[in-house]
């Protein structure tokens, strides 16, 4: 398969009024034609700053970009003119957003938005554009598609809206999907019906970014995981390989903090301590204040990302035997 | 035992209202009749779709909303009769811990000053014992007593949950109502706070009434489930009987929903499209928009909450319940083609 995405020593900075706040610290990974990876961690380790950094949506200043590239379709997003930076996104890569009330406009009705969002970047007229339109609602399972068309966005639900916004990054037929927490905001139930979605949108050939702190939503539809912990990768692999043998121990601790519906223990396992701030990391490996195997070198240096095998890779000094990665 | 607290028949409507002289136009029915009861020392899990009455529920119990019509008895004894002076012992016997560990630490106050109010309040303590009551909520919760003289907004998320559970222990409740309190919490945070509330509910014999829409923590957490749609009780019954064999076409639903890690890909029931509004339930079943057993006669008449054998104490609300829940052939043929 080829590479479609390719991440390489990504780094953004905030400069805030406590100091620069390293929000991405050398994150590197790639997507393939036709594949879902799913960028995990819990809140505030970067994961909404590397998707939007990569689309250059970040404000900067706040915001600083301090080192990377990124290659999609083997040009550089990050040093592309602005013209051809935005006809690529929404044509070539779009993005689902947590909240789909801050991507449509709340004075505009549903339909005026997709037609809008058609014709500027296809040659279609209006009337092609508005069947284009009802034909992408129906198949992602508004009911109705017609009304909703003529209906304003605070007249649909959480649900209605975040299908709407999928239909409209499905309906260019984008190559790359960026989806940052698609599913947080939504009802379990409703939740079914956008997974089902977005795994029939698998099946055509478009590569998905899917991001997420869900680890059941990323086990149901993601063929790689990459986990970061505090700006950075620390373990990425196969979905299956990653779940069953977790190299790093933060990965292993994230996993045996999962409840199932069906066992249960007395009390669960836990990491103990906190998330640092990203004020104030630890010199060596930001995970060691919290690390059962944490030893001297942890302390004192940053592990890189060793590569296990191939596609596999483990940010842990306990790996050191291995080579370490280079990004592609 | 008898039961701690007890819920008949309550009801908590909302008006809505329309035009300049705020004209009552209609009713959000928030909670539409919703009965059960929880033991001394024991856990109910609260379930069900955004919107469908588990905080309204909570905060009715806690007198922060009004009650339309129903009982509350905590100890057999009303706990919202109209003069409020006699209930105030009893209410003590009730605290809640919101979803927000931001919004609910007033930001003025000291560590303190906050798990210690009550405490003043309900003159249990004097105020220059003050320090020494905070110092031992603190240690119960796991946290340093050099924080006391602190503000909420210098503590994480997890930490400022501690503190909300600190206060709400602070009046030795019988019930603590947890809305939410561990879902803003990231997943390793989210297990210690779980384990703390799990070590107190032992040492201090709390009853929870636990409002989770996270069935994998109401799973470890509650040893009953009621699930709500819609304002009314659909089912209820042991974690473990609910949880691995749901009887109600809408927790089985609700249920299948989840994605679980390790599990190979499962059957799954996608409803479709959305809950209804509460201000206009549909007739008969409420569920019967959505439900993928629904007959016509689900229109007609409204399903009664009741034992699946008598005795039960599991209890589902579906006129085709006994099919659901009968073993045979001709039973599983009617749920495979629905339930995939
Ligand atoms: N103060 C209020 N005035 C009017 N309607 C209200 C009020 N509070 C709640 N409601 C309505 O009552 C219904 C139940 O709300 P409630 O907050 O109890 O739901 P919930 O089950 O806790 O949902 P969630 O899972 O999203 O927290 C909803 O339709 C809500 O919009
Ligand atoms: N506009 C901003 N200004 C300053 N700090 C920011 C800004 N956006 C994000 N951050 C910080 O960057 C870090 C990573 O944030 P984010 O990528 O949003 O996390 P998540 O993994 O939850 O998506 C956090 O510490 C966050 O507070
Ligand atoms: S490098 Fe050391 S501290 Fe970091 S995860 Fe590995 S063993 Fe733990
Ligand atoms: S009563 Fe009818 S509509 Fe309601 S849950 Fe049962 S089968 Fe479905
Ligand atoms: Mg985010
Ligand atoms: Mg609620």
């Amino acid at each position: 398969m080829n590479t479609l995405l390719d991440i390489r020593n990504l780094g953004i900075t905030f400069d805030t009024d406590e100091g620069p706040l390293k929000a991405v610290d050398n994150v590197s990974f790639s997507i393939r034609q036709g594949e879902v990876v799913g960028l995990v961690g819990e809140s505030g380790c970067g994961k909404s700053v590397t998707a939007l950094g990569l689309l250059r949506l970040i404000p900067m200043p706040p915001g600083r970009l301090t080192s990377g590239e990124v290659f999609f379709e083997g040009r550089d997003l990050l040093r592309l003119p602005t013209d051809e930076l935005r006809s690529i996104r929404g044509r070539r890569i779009s993005v689902i957003f947590q909240e789909p009330m801050s991507a449509l406009s709340p004075l505009h009705r549903v339909g005026a938005q997709l037609v809008e969002t058609l014709q500027l970047h296809l040659p279609i007229d209006t009337r092609a554009a508005w069947m284009t339109s009802v034909d992408w609602l129906k198949r992602v399972g508004l009911p109705d598609p017609e009304a909703q068309m003529r209906a304003y966005p605070y007249q649909l639900s959480g649900g209605m809206l975040q299908r709407v916004m999928i239909a409209m990054a499905l309906m260019l037929e984008p190559a790359l999907i960026i989806a940052d927490e698609p599913t947080t905001a939504l009802d379990v139930t409703i939740q079914a019906q956008v997974l089902e979605l977005l795994r029939e949108m698998k099946s055509k050939d478009t590569s998905l970014l899917l991001i997420t702190h869900d680890l059941g939503v990323v086990w149901e539809l993601c063929d790689r995981i990459v986990v970061m912990y505090a700006s950075r990768v620390i373990e990425e692999g196969p979905r299956r390989d990653l779940f069953e043998k977790p190299a790093h121990p933060y990965t292993r601790a994230l996993l045996d903090s999962v409840l199932s519906l069906s066992g249960r223990a007395d009390r669960l396992s836990t990491i103990e301590g906190q998330v640092p701030s990203p004020l104030a990391y630890p010199a060596g490996c930001r995970f060691a204040p919290r690390c059962p195997h944490a030893f001297a070198r942890c302390h004192q240096e940053q592990p890189p990302l060793y590569t296990l095998s191939t596609d596999r890779h483990s940010a842990c000094f306990l790996c050191d035997k291995h080579p370490i990665a280079q990004p592609s | 035992m008898p039961p701690l607290l007890q819920i008949r028949n309550l009801k908590t409507w909302f008006p809505i209202t329309s035009g300049v002289f705020s004209r009552t136009v209609g009713h959000v029915r928030a909670v539409d009749g919703v009965s059960f009861d929880i033991a001394p020392g024991e856990t109910v899990g609260l379930v069900g779709e955004s919107g469908c009455g588990k905080t309204t529920l909570g905060r009715t119990v806690l007198g922060l909303e009004p009650r339309k019509s129903g009982e509350i008895l905590l100890g057999g004894i009303p706990l919202w009769p109209t003069r409020h002076q006699e209930t105030l012992p009893l209410r003590r016997r009730v605290q809640m811990i919101f979803q927000d560990p931001y919004s609910s630490l007033n930001p003025r106050m000291t560590i303190q000053e906050i798990v210690t109010e009550g405490l003043l309040q309900q003159r249990l303590i004097r105020p220059r014992e003050r320090g020494n009551a905070a110092t031992r909520l603190l240690q119960e919760v796991g946290m340093e007593p050099s924080v006391l003289h602190r503000y909420p907004h210098e503590f994480s998320g997890g930490q400022r949950q501690r503190i909300s559970i600190a206060r709400a222990i602070a009046v030795r409740p019988e019930l603590v109502i947890c809305d939410e309190a561990v879902s803003a919490l990231d997943v390793s945070v989210r297990a210690q706070v779980l384990n703390l509330l799990i070590d107190l509910r032992a040492s201090h014999n709390l009853a929870y009434l636990f409002i989770s829409h996270d069935l994998g923590v109401i799973r470890h957490i509650a040893s009953r489930v009621v699930v709500m749609y819609l304002g009314v009780v659909v089912e209820t019954g042991s974690s473990s009987e609910v949880l691995d064999s749901p009887a109600h076409p809408y927790s089985r639903a609700l249920i299948s929903a989840v994605p679980v890690p390790f599990s190979e890909s499962r059957k799954r029931t996608i409803l479709k499209g959305d809950a209804p509004s509460s201000s206009h339930p549909p007739s008969g079943c409420r569920f019967r928009s959505r439900c993928p057993l629904a007959l016509p006669e689900c229109a007609a008449r409204v399903p009664v909450l009741e034992p699946i054998t008598p005795g039960s104490a599991r209890q589902v609300a579906c006129i085709r319940k006994d099919e659901i829940l009968d073993t045979s052939q001709h039973a599983k043929a009617l749920l495979q083609g629905v339930f995939q």
